[in-house]
Protein backbone atom coordinates (compact mmCIF):
# COMPACT_ATOMS: atom_id res chain seq x y z
CA UNK A 1 0.00 0.00 0.00
CA UNK A 2 1.37 3.66 -0.95
CA UNK A 3 0.80 6.93 1.04
CA UNK A 4 0.10 8.32 -2.20
CA UNK A 5 -2.68 6.64 -2.99
CA UNK A 6 -4.29 6.17 0.49
CA UNK A 7 -4.66 10.30 0.65
CA UNK A 8 -8.88 11.04 1.88
CA UNK A 9 -9.12 7.63 1.80
CA UNK A 10 -12.62 7.35 4.02
CA UNK A 11 -13.05 6.17 7.30
CA UNK A 12 -15.84 4.17 8.43
CA UNK A 13 -17.16 2.76 12.02
CA UNK A 14 -18.54 -1.07 11.36
CA UNK A 15 -20.54 -0.49 14.53
CA UNK A 16 -23.35 1.66 12.58
CA UNK A 17 -21.87 1.50 8.87
CA UNK A 18 -21.27 5.14 8.78
CA UNK A 19 -18.39 7.35 7.62
CA UNK A 20 -16.61 8.64 10.63
CA UNK A 21 -13.56 10.61 8.78
CA UNK A 22 -11.32 11.26 6.05
CA UNK A 23 -7.56 10.27 5.82
CA UNK A 24 -5.40 13.41 5.63
CA UNK A 25 -2.01 12.70 7.57
CA UNK A 26 -0.06 9.36 8.86
CA UNK A 27 1.79 9.85 11.78
CA UNK A 28 5.44 7.67 11.34
CA UNK A 29 7.50 6.84 14.54
CA UNK A 30 10.94 6.59 13.12
CA UNK A 31 12.35 4.84 16.03
CA UNK A 32 9.37 1.41 14.68
CA UNK A 33 10.13 2.34 11.08
CA UNK A 34 6.06 1.89 11.17
CA UNK A 35 3.03 4.00 10.89
CA UNK A 36 1.95 4.72 14.46
CA UNK A 37 -1.27 6.58 14.12
CA UNK A 38 -3.56 8.57 11.43
CA UNK A 39 -5.00 11.83 11.39
CA UNK A 40 -8.20 12.82 10.15
CA UNK A 41 -10.54 15.16 9.37
CA UNK A 42 -14.19 15.21 8.88
CA UNK A 43 -14.94 13.45 12.07
CA UNK A 44 -17.91 13.47 14.32
CA UNK A 45 -15.99 15.34 17.02
CA UNK A 46 -13.07 17.55 17.84
CA UNK A 47 -10.96 14.24 18.26
CA UNK A 48 -8.78 13.48 14.93
CA UNK A 49 -6.09 11.14 16.06
CA UNK A 50 -6.69 7.19 15.52
CA UNK A 51 -3.81 4.95 16.57
CA UNK A 52 -3.19 2.52 13.77
CA UNK A 53 -3.61 -0.40 16.73
CA UNK A 54 -7.29 0.95 16.86
CA UNK A 55 -7.90 0.39 13.14
CA UNK A 56 -9.62 -2.71 12.59
CA UNK A 57 -8.38 -2.79 9.03
CA UNK A 58 -6.43 -0.74 6.41
CA UNK A 59 -8.10 -1.32 3.01
CA UNK A 60 -7.97 -0.08 -0.47
CA UNK A 61 -11.36 1.46 -0.35
CA UNK A 62 -11.88 2.28 3.35
CA UNK A 63 -10.26 2.24 6.60
CA UNK A 64 -12.34 0.78 9.12
CA UNK A 65 -12.23 1.07 13.11
CA UNK A 66 -15.05 -0.24 15.53
CA UNK A 67 -16.00 3.53 16.06
CA UNK A 68 -15.16 7.53 16.38
CA UNK A 69 -15.00 6.54 20.40
CA UNK A 70 -11.55 5.18 19.43
CA UNK A 71 -10.51 8.83 18.64
CA UNK A 72 -8.37 10.87 20.66
CA UNK A 73 -6.45 14.19 21.24
CA UNK A 74 -3.04 14.73 20.33
CA UNK A 75 -0.07 13.80 23.14
CA UNK A 76 2.93 15.77 22.91
CA UNK A 77 4.46 18.39 20.76
CA UNK A 78 5.32 15.80 18.18
CA UNK A 79 1.37 15.38 18.08
CA UNK A 80 0.11 18.56 17.67
CA UNK A 81 2.85 18.83 14.77
CA UNK A 82 1.24 16.42 13.49
CA UNK A 83 -2.18 16.93 13.62
CA UNK A 84 -0.86 20.44 11.75
CA UNK A 85 0.35 18.50 9.02
CA UNK A 86 4.24 19.76 9.62
CA UNK A 87 5.45 16.07 9.96
CA UNK A 88 3.51 14.98 6.45
CA UNK A 89 6.61 13.12 4.96
CA UNK A 90 5.84 13.13 1.10
CA UNK A 91 7.41 15.96 -0.52
CA UNK A 92 10.20 16.99 1.91
CA UNK A 93 13.87 16.63 1.06
CA UNK A 94 15.20 13.30 2.30
CA UNK A 95 19.02 13.38 3.50
CA UNK A 96 21.22 10.68 4.98
CA UNK A 97 23.26 10.88 8.30
CA UNK A 98 25.91 11.78 6.13
CA UNK A 99 24.19 15.08 5.14
CA UNK A 100 23.77 13.82 1.25
CA UNK A 101 20.92 14.48 -0.55
CA UNK A 102 18.30 11.79 -2.11
CA UNK A 103 15.75 13.99 -3.54
CA UNK A 104 12.12 14.51 -2.60
CA UNK A 105 10.03 11.90 -0.86
CA UNK A 106 7.63 11.26 -3.71
CA UNK A 107 5.73 8.56 -1.53
CA UNK A 108 6.17 5.59 0.97
CA UNK A 109 5.77 1.95 1.00
CA UNK A 110 3.98 0.47 3.70
CA UNK A 111 2.53 -3.37 4.70
CA UNK A 112 -1.23 -2.47 5.41
CA UNK A 113 -1.46 -5.64 7.75
CA UNK A 114 1.30 -3.95 10.18
CA UNK A 115 1.83 -0.52 9.20
CA UNK A 116 5.31 -1.01 8.88
CA UNK A 117 7.32 1.22 6.19
CA UNK A 118 9.02 -1.26 3.78
CA UNK A 119 10.22 1.18 1.28
CA UNK A 120 10.85 5.32 0.85
CA UNK A 121 10.64 6.20 -3.24
CA UNK A 122 12.45 9.94 -3.42
CA UNK A 123 12.97 11.75 -6.43
CA UNK A 124 16.28 9.63 -7.33
CA UNK A 125 15.99 6.09 -5.76
CA UNK A 126 14.22 3.41 -3.60
CA UNK A 127 15.44 3.28 -0.23
CA UNK A 128 14.73 -0.11 2.23
CA UNK A 129 12.21 1.17 5.12
CA UNK A 130 14.79 -0.17 7.89
CA UNK A 131 16.97 3.20 7.04
CA UNK A 132 14.65 5.65 8.39
CA UNK A 133 15.85 7.34 11.32
CA UNK A 134 14.14 10.78 11.47
CA UNK A 135 11.41 12.61 10.91
CA UNK A 136 10.71 16.20 11.33
CA UNK A 137 9.41 19.50 10.08
CA UNK A 138 12.37 19.65 7.60
CA UNK A 139 13.53 16.77 6.16
CA UNK A 140 13.18 12.96 6.07
CA UNK A 141 16.49 11.30 7.18
CA UNK A 142 17.96 7.99 6.43
CA UNK A 143 21.37 6.10 7.35
CA UNK A 144 24.02 5.82 4.99
CA UNK A 145 23.47 2.25 2.43
CA UNK A 146 25.23 -0.41 3.01
CA UNK A 147 28.80 -0.51 1.35
CA UNK B 1 36.16 7.65 1.40
CA UNK B 2 36.41 11.44 1.07
CA UNK B 3 34.86 14.17 -0.50
CA UNK B 4 36.84 17.88 -1.65
CA UNK B 5 34.28 20.50 -1.18
CA UNK B 6 35.56 24.33 -1.10
CA UNK B 7 35.02 26.43 2.46
CA UNK B 8 32.66 28.98 0.39
CA UNK B 9 29.88 26.13 -0.55
CA UNK B 10 29.83 25.52 2.76
CA UNK B 11 28.29 28.95 3.72
CA UNK B 12 24.54 28.39 4.17
CA UNK B 13 24.68 24.93 4.49
CA UNK B 14 21.64 24.01 6.60
CA UNK B 15 22.16 22.42 10.00
CA UNK B 16 19.99 19.49 10.71
CA UNK B 17 19.57 17.10 13.13
CA UNK B 18 19.31 13.46 12.54
CA UNK B 19 15.37 13.58 13.68
CA UNK B 20 14.91 16.02 10.76
CA UNK B 21 15.11 19.52 12.24
CA UNK B 22 16.85 22.23 10.63
CA UNK B 23 18.82 24.13 13.47
CA UNK B 24 20.61 27.02 11.48
CA UNK B 25 22.60 27.62 8.83
CA UNK B 26 26.89 27.79 8.08
CA UNK B 27 27.86 31.11 8.39
CA UNK B 28 31.26 30.76 8.15
CA UNK B 29 34.39 28.51 7.95
CA UNK B 30 36.77 27.93 10.95
CA UNK B 31 40.02 26.55 10.11
CA UNK B 32 43.31 26.16 12.02
CA UNK B 33 45.71 28.42 9.44
CA UNK B 34 48.84 25.80 10.94
CA UNK B 35 48.00 22.54 11.51
CA UNK B 36 45.61 23.09 7.87
CA UNK B 37 42.51 21.69 10.18
CA UNK B 38 39.07 22.56 10.07
CA UNK B 39 37.95 23.63 13.92
CA UNK B 40 34.19 24.13 13.00
CA UNK B 41 32.14 26.22 11.91
CA UNK B 42 30.34 29.86 12.95
CA UNK B 43 26.54 29.88 12.25
CA UNK B 44 23.41 32.12 11.28
CA UNK B 45 19.54 32.39 11.49
CA UNK B 46 18.28 30.30 8.66
CA UNK B 47 16.98 32.58 5.82
CA UNK B 48 18.17 35.31 3.55
CA UNK B 49 18.62 37.64 6.42
CA UNK B 50 19.70 35.39 8.90
CA UNK B 51 21.53 37.26 11.72
CA UNK B 52 24.75 35.63 13.51
CA UNK B 53 24.32 33.01 16.19
CA UNK B 54 26.38 33.60 19.43
CA UNK B 55 27.35 29.75 19.42
CA UNK B 56 29.37 28.13 17.04
CA UNK B 57 29.44 24.30 15.98
CA UNK B 58 33.00 22.30 16.83
CA UNK B 59 33.66 19.33 14.08
CA UNK B 60 33.52 17.29 16.76
CA UNK B 61 29.88 18.04 17.23
CA UNK B 62 29.07 17.26 13.51
CA UNK B 63 27.84 13.60 12.45
CA UNK B 64 28.37 14.02 8.93
CA UNK B 65 29.03 16.35 6.36
CA UNK B 66 27.53 15.77 2.58
CA UNK B 67 26.72 17.87 -0.64
CA UNK B 68 23.60 19.26 0.85
CA UNK B 69 23.60 19.23 4.81
CA UNK B 70 25.67 19.07 7.61
CA UNK B 71 24.34 16.58 10.17
CA UNK B 72 24.24 17.03 14.48
CA UNK B 73 22.64 14.56 16.60
CA UNK B 74 19.28 15.70 18.02
CA UNK B 75 20.70 16.89 20.94
CA UNK B 76 23.15 19.04 18.79
CA UNK B 77 26.57 19.98 20.13
CA UNK B 78 26.73 23.89 20.19
CA UNK B 79 29.61 25.28 22.07
CA UNK B 80 30.11 29.17 22.84
CA UNK B 81 32.09 31.00 20.72
CA UNK B 82 35.25 31.89 22.82
CA UNK B 83 36.29 28.21 23.21
CA UNK B 84 36.69 28.01 19.60
CA UNK B 85 38.50 31.25 19.05
CA UNK B 86 41.06 29.54 21.65
CA UNK B 87 41.49 26.87 19.36
CA UNK B 88 42.15 29.51 16.74
CA UNK B 89 45.34 30.08 18.38
CA UNK B 90 45.36 33.77 16.94
CA UNK B 91 42.19 35.62 17.74
CA UNK B 92 39.85 36.92 14.75
CA UNK B 93 42.55 35.26 12.53
CA UNK B 94 41.46 34.46 9.34
CA UNK B 95 43.40 32.62 6.21
CA UNK B 96 41.06 34.79 3.73
CA UNK B 97 43.75 37.57 2.28
CA UNK B 98 46.52 35.52 3.50
CA UNK B 99 49.37 35.57 0.54
CA UNK B 100 50.99 32.57 -0.74
CA UNK B 101 54.24 32.60 -0.87
CA UNK B 102 56.91 29.65 -2.03
CA UNK B 103 59.99 28.19 -0.35
CA UNK B 104 62.03 30.56 -3.09
CA UNK B 105 59.84 33.35 -2.00
CA UNK B 106 57.82 34.19 -4.96
CA UNK B 107 54.28 35.04 -4.44
CA UNK B 108 51.72 32.48 -5.64
CA UNK B 109 48.69 35.18 -4.73
CA UNK B 110 45.96 36.23 -2.16
CA UNK B 111 44.23 33.15 -0.59
CA UNK B 112 40.17 33.56 -1.60
CA UNK B 113 39.40 30.30 -0.24
CA UNK B 114 40.02 26.87 1.36
CA UNK B 115 39.80 23.36 -0.60
CA UNK B 116 38.62 21.27 2.40
CA UNK B 117 39.08 16.93 2.29
CA UNK B 118 36.34 15.35 4.82
CA UNK B 119 36.71 11.53 6.00
CA UNK B 120 33.98 9.41 5.94
CA UNK B 121 33.48 7.11 9.23
CA UNK B 122 34.21 7.82 13.40
CA UNK B 123 36.86 10.13 14.08
CA UNK B 124 37.05 11.57 10.49
CA UNK B 125 38.72 14.41 10.21
CA UNK B 126 38.00 17.38 7.61
CA UNK B 127 41.73 18.70 6.30
CA UNK B 128 42.60 21.67 4.79
CA UNK B 129 44.07 19.81 1.70
CA UNK B 130 44.13 23.31 -0.42
CA UNK B 131 44.02 27.23 -0.98
CA UNK B 132 41.80 28.46 -3.67
CA UNK B 133 44.10 31.84 -4.82
CA UNK B 134 43.95 34.53 -6.58
CA UNK B 135 46.71 34.12 -9.36
CA UNK B 136 49.34 36.54 -8.80
CA UNK B 137 51.39 37.68 -12.42
CA UNK B 138 53.87 34.34 -11.55
CA UNK B 139 51.02 31.86 -11.77
CA UNK B 140 48.52 33.49 -14.25
CA UNK B 141 48.33 36.30 -16.89
CA UNK B 142 44.97 36.93 -16.19
CA UNK B 143 44.49 37.02 -12.28
CA UNK B 144 42.27 34.32 -12.47
CA UNK B 145 41.58 31.69 -9.83
CA UNK B 146 43.77 28.54 -9.38
CA UNK B 147 44.01 25.81 -6.80
CA UNK B 148 47.52 24.98 -4.96
CA UNK B 149 47.77 22.10 -2.93
CA UNK B 150 49.47 22.03 0.62
CA UNK B 151 51.39 20.13 2.82
CA UNK B 152 50.50 18.20 5.96
CA UNK B 153 51.34 21.07 7.56
CA UNK B 154 52.14 24.78 7.01
CA UNK B 155 54.41 27.03 7.39
CA UNK B 156 52.78 30.70 8.83
CA UNK B 157 54.74 33.98 8.77
CA UNK B 158 52.77 36.69 9.53
CA UNK B 159 50.21 37.02 6.13
CA UNK B 160 51.77 34.42 4.91
CA UNK B 161 51.43 30.31 4.42
CA UNK B 162 54.69 29.02 2.73
CA UNK B 163 54.38 26.31 0.81
CA UNK B 164 57.52 23.90 -0.48
CA UNK B 165 58.04 24.83 -4.42
CA UNK B 166 57.21 21.76 -5.96
CA UNK B 167 53.82 22.89 -5.25
CA UNK B 168 53.63 25.21 -8.23
CA UNK B 169 54.01 22.01 -10.27
CA UNK B 170 50.66 20.49 -8.88
CA UNK B 171 48.20 24.08 -9.45
CA UNK B 172 44.49 23.03 -10.31
CA UNK B 173 41.78 25.04 -12.40
CA UNK B 174 38.89 22.67 -11.13
CA UNK B 175 38.00 20.94 -8.15
CA UNK B 176 37.57 17.76 -10.33
CA UNK B 177 41.17 16.62 -10.80
CA UNK B 178 42.35 17.99 -7.37
CA UNK B 179 42.01 15.09 -5.26
CA UNK B 180 45.14 13.46 -7.70
CA UNK B 181 47.14 16.82 -7.22
CA UNK B 182 47.36 16.42 -3.54
CA UNK B 183 48.19 13.12 -3.70
CA UNK B 184 51.07 13.95 -6.56
CA UNK B 185 52.31 16.89 -4.58
CA UNK B 186 52.70 15.20 -1.16
CA UNK B 187 54.31 12.16 -2.87
CA UNK B 188 56.58 14.46 -4.22
CA UNK B 189 57.20 16.24 -0.91
CA UNK B 190 57.66 12.59 0.66
CA UNK B 191 60.48 12.01 -2.06
CA UNK B 192 58.47 9.64 -4.31
CA UNK B 193 57.08 11.31 -7.15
Amino acid sequence: MRFSESRKRQVVGTSDASQVGRLRHFVVSPSNRTVTALVLDKTPGDEVLVDWSELQAFGRDAITVTSAESFRAPHGQDEEQAIKGKLDVLGKPVLTERGDGLGELEDVDFDAETGEITALQTSREEVRGHRLIGVGSYAVVVSAPER
Amino acid sequence: MSILVRGAELVGRPVVTLAGEVECQVKDVVVHRKAGELIGFTLAKRGLLGGPRKDVLPWEGVHGLGNEAVMVPETAAFTPAEEMAERTQRKGADVLTDRVLTDSGTDLGEVVDVVLEVHDGDDAKAEVVGYEVQASPALSQDGRRVLIPLPDTIAVSGEHLIVPDAAREFVSYDLAGFGAAVEGFRSRLRGEG
